[in-house]
């Protein structure tokens, strides 16, 4: 028998450093992955959207984890979303929103891209299962 | 293809932390896709549908005034643990919006329906 095969959609909340929640969200999307699966798209939300910080930069024997993202997004061709709105109060900014805000800066790492809460409600109807870290 | 239900659940109080703004945010925006929402406030979730707080003192957003949005929206299926709202001398004539209360039983069974659960 053939075994299943599942299309995830995952929510991170937690932001890359501080708690565990964006850490296990990378390694279960990861383990899931390499068992056959599939990875929809992640959209991340609240604390979350840090993940898609290029500014991140831990100690050297530590790992970065929007390095990770960015490495297995672009392996296996899933979305990165994340929530616009969550990102600007979090100071996660692309190039657009820089020059629309008047900001010096943008911040937002490739292949993250900005996206609606609308994109979370798209995740959600196309896939089997939805997990919230 | 159905559309899915989705569940939102609501455990945290209402401005230490932005849980339950973000959460809100969220329903809002997906009610526009998503026509079988169900809202459920647990534990200290509760005290989020308690009408007068000024959260401005604190320098929070009052977002409170969002949740009548909710009608608007065609967001009907509010649920309340009613063990929750009595631990903590709370009554549904309390709250600012309309509700369903639930015993333990009646949310096991709701929470049962859904197709996915987002927590906050």
């Amino acid at each position: 028998m053939d075994e299943q095969k599942v299309k995830f959609s995952i929510v991170v909340s937690g932001a890359p450093y501080g708690s565990q929640s964006a850490s296990t969200a990378y390694q279960f999307c990861a383990s899931a992955l390499l068992a056959g699966h599939e990875i929809s798209g992640v959209f991340f939300y609240q604390e979350g959207v840090l993940n898609a910080s290029q500014l991140v930069s831990p100690a050297t024997d530590e790992i970065n984890l929007p390095d990770f993202w960015a490495a297995l997004a672009v392996q296996y061709n899933f979305p990165l979303e994340v929530c616009v709105s969550a990102s600007l109060r979090r100071g996660v900014v692309d190039p657009q929103e820089a020059q629309q805000l008047s900001l010096e800066q943008f911040n937002l790492k490739a292949p993250f891209v900005l996206s609606g809460l609308g994109q979370l409600a798209e995740l959600s109807a196309r896939c089997d299962r939805l997990v919230q870290f | 293809m159905t559309e899915k239900k989705v569940g939102i659940i609501n455990r945290c109080l209402p401005h230490g932390s932005a849980q339950g703004r973000e959460s809100l945010d969220l329903t809002l925006a997906m009610s526009a896709f998503n026509e079988s929402l169900s809202l459920f406030f647990i534990n200290d979730g509760v005290y989020q549908l308690l009408d007068g707080h000024s959260p401005e003192e604190t320098l929070q957003k009052h977002y409170q005034p969002l949740f009548k949005m909710l009608e608007m929206y065609d967001v009907e299926n509010i649920y309340v643990c009613e063990a929750s709202l009595k631990q903590r001398s709370l009554s549904s004539k309390m709250l600012l919006i309309d509700v369903t209360l639930l015993d333990k039983q009646g949310l096991q069974q709701k929470f049962a329906l859904q197709d996915q659960l987002l927590s906050f």
